[in-house]
């Protein structure tokens, strides 16, 4: 029996091993295995953020080049951190020490439908026949001019071997960089058939349906109804996805509804997979166990800006009022109550989640100890305004005696700026300042308020005709939202340098006009000088207060639970293709 | 009444023409420019505004002369080419012909519903004057017009397809428009639609039917010995309809126009109704023109189609 017992308790002990050992076996490899593939991913938006054209590069807005993005991969995006994640490159571009010349080396195995290979060719072909061609007129083809000597040059690119190009600079923008890493092609032996045809190019049947696209994108183009939705299908040829199996959605959808209610309420009820969700009901879905909500940083901010122009309020001219004026709007409260705390106070053109952003050199106003409304009055006392009574009150007297009535424009249709303009024209009030808030609807902004002439000239409106210009009608403040990029802020010089072409409030200032030249310049080639130079131009701007930065906005992305894979950051896109249900 | 009809048709091209025209030079001479709409993100780049306005302006020939690209665009229309839309990124005839069937379908089903049960109501109301049936009747065509379409169908999404999970929240066109999944998704949309146009129409209804029942000609029918369902159907209701016919017919051409845009908004139909108000938001002139033209093509021929439903229903009315 013992004999038995030994043998029945060997035969358990060893039938045990074994089965424990499958169980390990089986556990790990599905430890390991890719996750299955399943699904509709329904990403849902509002009308209005629907993209133009998948034909890329005729697009001018924002969408059409993120529907692009489904299916064809760029040379390089960025995680939450900022940091350089490579897709379409090989490794990191390579610029020579004086800045100048930039090696791109792109993965060989990259493939357009047909299955040729995606070569250097193709890039530099994209570049030189397309983006720089006359007949095509690229939107954005400022990106790759350079000023020399007074004239606009295009950079000079040239194919190395097939996977390999250069694109040679004559004067150094150390910015440059972040264009190249944008950069996607197009199929040479496509684009050829219809190169010099503007009207040929811009129907042809592949760029529009993206049936080129081979194995460059997560997903392909499957359909397109427009104000419905926009379908993709998933790649399994993607280059990414060799040895992991991504993407892990069967389709990604993106649905467009009319208003964002029906579309939180399609989120609700779990017919969408992913929307964005506005202030007032991210408390709502917080509860909701079939949601998830990730509060996330945005590149954008608000900001009134002050016309300092000649048909503006002679005292905005003055950089203490503006300081003034700054000084006695609240931001806390505005991100507090008007936000709900999806909001930060913000100082300056660079966004704080921007790398570049300096806490340290701002000037902060409309915070403590710099939020007060009696010193923000004995400063306009000292810029040499006077004060009356009028029962309670103080009224600020302008020049000529009169009480000082502001004009604040902007544009309707959004209960935070509706708010905001109201809670704004209550903080002036308090220091004495009557302000009128006017809503015109965006092109009468841009005509009546923002465009501007030398008055007497023929000259064409535009939204900087120089020192001497005034707009159509007066103005004193703008409320409006902006938006920067955070690795390249200096792209913001179209609004405060003296030739930007969206300084249409006027704000004219040597110092400022001269940093940033000199970020985009060898002395910005040292990262630690640019940081530096930024922080300067930071602390320049907020000290002259052309425009009061009012907050940094946050935005609320809500998901269903069941999606995996999520890091939240201000690019939580960026790695979309690794996203999975459970 | 052929010769009429003729004549109808050629005052109609015309009128159509002229219409296109005077909207073809508007959106030009107007303030707007399709560049609008990009500026923030132009901004947001750093770029040069004026040189993407070139660009743009250039790719599209918005740069010539206003009668060049007059011109240019009758020439093509002729040759039947509508243009290109350049926010949509597809010929402009393609647009149409993909998106008109959800706006017709929606209008189509909103209107037989709204005849139907507002004629129909309106019809028993009259008969049953100053009853339970009439004043339920009254009130429900008070609230009905006193809604607002959109409103009622946002009620009806967060009712029917939140919280009872009935249908779903948007309009799903991976359902085929002949399917019966189709039908069942469009109930919403026809009931927002079409509940302000039956209520108006039951009130209409209602006031023909009790001005004709006071008639002559009915006391006359009923002496006759005529059963009441012959004198009701046959002479009130006929001589009611006259009138109902001219605001059945107004309404929709105005519903054509646009009034179904709302409801197509709200329950994510790509109709018309859409493609043109987002057209007019993107400057997208092509598309503007165009659907300018539809419209008033559909207008005028809803009013052939009113004045010669008046020749049937009342033989006295000739145009000859």
């Amino acid at each position: 029996m013992k004999g038995a017992e030994t043998l029945n308790n060997s035969y358990f002990n060893n039938s045990l091993a074994a089965i424990m050992a499958v169980l390990i076996l089986a556990t790990s490899l599905s430890a390991c295995a890719a996750p299955a593939s399943r699904g509709s991913f329904i990403e849902g938006d509002v009308a209005g953020g629907e993209a133009e054209t998948l034909n890329w590069i005729l697009a001018a807005d924002a969408s059409s080049f993120g529907y692009v993005g489904y299916t064809l991969e760029s040379l390089a995006n960025y995680d939450n951190q900022f940091n350089i994640i490579l897709r379409c490159l090989a490794k990191d571009i390579e610029v020579s020490p004086d800045g100048l010349v930039y090696t791109i080396t792109i993965r060989d195995d990259l493939k357009w439908s047909d299955g040729s290979r995606v070569t250097a060719e193709d890039y530099v072909y994209t570049l030189k026949n397309l983006m720089f061609s006359d007949w095509l007129n690229y939107n954005y083809r400022d990106d790759w001019h350079e000023d020399v000597g007074g004239q606009k040059v295009f950079v000079t690119p040239a194919v190395v071997d097939d996977t390999t190009f250069t694109i040679t600079r004559k004067t150094v923008q150390p910015e440059f960089i972040y264009t190249l890493y944008g950069l996607v092609p197009y199929p040479k032996y496509i684009a050829v058939k219809y190169e010099g045809d503007v009207d040929a190019f811009t129907r042809a049947r592949e760029f529009n349906d993206l049936s080129y696209t081979g194995n460059l994108g997560p997903y392909k183009f499957k359909q397109w109804l427009k104000n419905d939705k926009y379908v993709l299908a998933r790649n399994p040829q993607y280059f990414l996805g060799k040895d992991n199996g991504a993407p892990y959605f069967e389709e990604y959808v993106i649905k467009m509804f009319g208003t964002s209610a029906v579309m939180q309420a399609a989120l609700e009820a779990g017919d969408i997979t992913y929307c964005g969700i506005e202030p007032q009901n991210v408390a709502k879905f917080k509860k909701m166990h079939n949601i998830t909500v990730y509060t996330v940083p945005t590149r954008g901010y608000n900001i009134i800006a002050y016309n300092q122009r000649a048909n503006g309020w002679e005292g905005l001219r003055k950089k203490e009022v503006r300081q003034a004026l700054s000084m006695a709007i609240d931001k806390e409260t505005i991100a507090r109550k008007i936000s709900l705390g999806f909001a930060e106070p913000a100082f300056s053109f660079i966004p704080s989640s921007s790398p570049w952003y300096s806490d340290e050199t701002v000037v902060k106003l409309g915070v403590p100890p710099l939020n007060d409304k009696q010193k923000a009055m004995q400063m306009l006392k000292d810029a040499g305004y006077e004060y009356m009574k009028n029962g309670d009150r103080d009224i600020l007297l302008g020049k000529d005696g009169k009480p000082v009535k502001l004009l604040m424009v902007t544009t309707p249709g959004s209960d935070v700026v509706e708010s905001m303009s109201l809670l704004i024209k209550q903080e002036l009030a308090a220091i004495g300042i009557d302000v009128e808030v006017k809503w015109v609807q965006w092109p009468t902004l841009l005509r009546q308020y923002m465009m501007n002439r030398e008055p007497g000239t023929d000259k064409e409106p535009r939204y900087n005709n120089g020192p001497l210009a005034v707009s159509d009608e007066a103005w004193d403040m703008t409320l409006m939202g902006h938006n920067t990029d955070p690795l390249a802020p200096s792209g913001s010089r179209v609004f405060f340098a003296s030739d930007g072409g969206l300084n249409s409030f006027g704000f004219f200032n040597e110092q400022v006009d001269q940093l940033f030249q000199q970020i985009r310049s060898e002395e910005g080639l040292d990262k630690g000088e640019r940081a530096r130079m930024y922080g300067e131009l930071a602390r320049m701007i907020s000290e002259e207060q052309p425009v009061d930065f009012i907050t940094y906005t946050r935005a609320n992305r809500g998901f269903q639970s069941n999606v995996k894979g999520i890091e939240p950051g201000i690019n939580m896109g960026y790695n979309y293709y690794l996203w999975r249900f459970e | 009444m052929r010769s009429y009809i003729i004549k109808r048709l050629i005052y109609s091209v015309i009128i159509a023409w002229g219409i296109m025209t005077i909207t073809f030079i508007l959106l030009r001479l107007g303030p707007t420019s399709p560049v609008d709409r990009y500026i923030l993100n132009i901004a947001a780049r750093g770029e040069n505004v004026e040189s993407v306005k070139q660009a743009i302006e250039a790719r599209y020939g918005l740069d010539k002369p206003i009668l060049e690209q007059y011109l240019t665009y009758m020439g093509n229309l002729l040759q039947g080419n509508w243009g290109w839309s350049f926010s949509t990124s597809q010929s402009v005839a393609d647009l149409i012909a993909t998106h008109w069937i959800y706006s017709f379908q929606l209008i189509l089903l909103a209107t037989i519903f709204a005849i139907v049960l507002g004629v129909g109501l309106g019809m028993l109301a009259a008969v049953k004057q100053n009853t339970k049936v009439d004043y339920a009747a009254s009130i429900f065509s008070f609230i009905g017009i006193s809604i607002p379409g959109f409103w009622l169908g946002l009620m009806l999404i967060m009712v029917f397809a939140v919280y009872l999970g009935w249908f779903k929240t948007y309009y799903d066109t991976n359902y085929p428009i002949w399917s019966l999944q189709n039908l069942k998704q469009l109930l919403l949309p026809v009931l927002a639609l079409g509940i302000g146009e039956l209520a108006g129409y039951l009130r209409y209804t209602r006031s023909a039917m009790l001005d004709n029942l006071r008639k002559d000609f009915v006391t006359t029918a009923r002496a006759k010995g005529l059963p009441e369902k012959t004198v009701i159907g046959k002479h009130v209701l006929r001589n009611a309809v006259l009138p109902l016919v001219t605001i059945i017919m107004f309404d929709l051409g105005s519903v054509v126009f646009g009034g179904a845009y709302l409801t197509e908004i709200v329950f994510g139909i790509p109709g018309l109704g859409q493609v043109s108000f987002n057209a007019i938001f993107a400057n997208d002139y092509a598309v503007v023109v165009a659907v300018t033209l539809i419209g008033t093509f559909l207008v005028l021929f809803i009013n052939l189609a009113t004045d010669l439903i008046y020749t049937y229903l009342d033989p006295r009315i000739r145009y000859d």
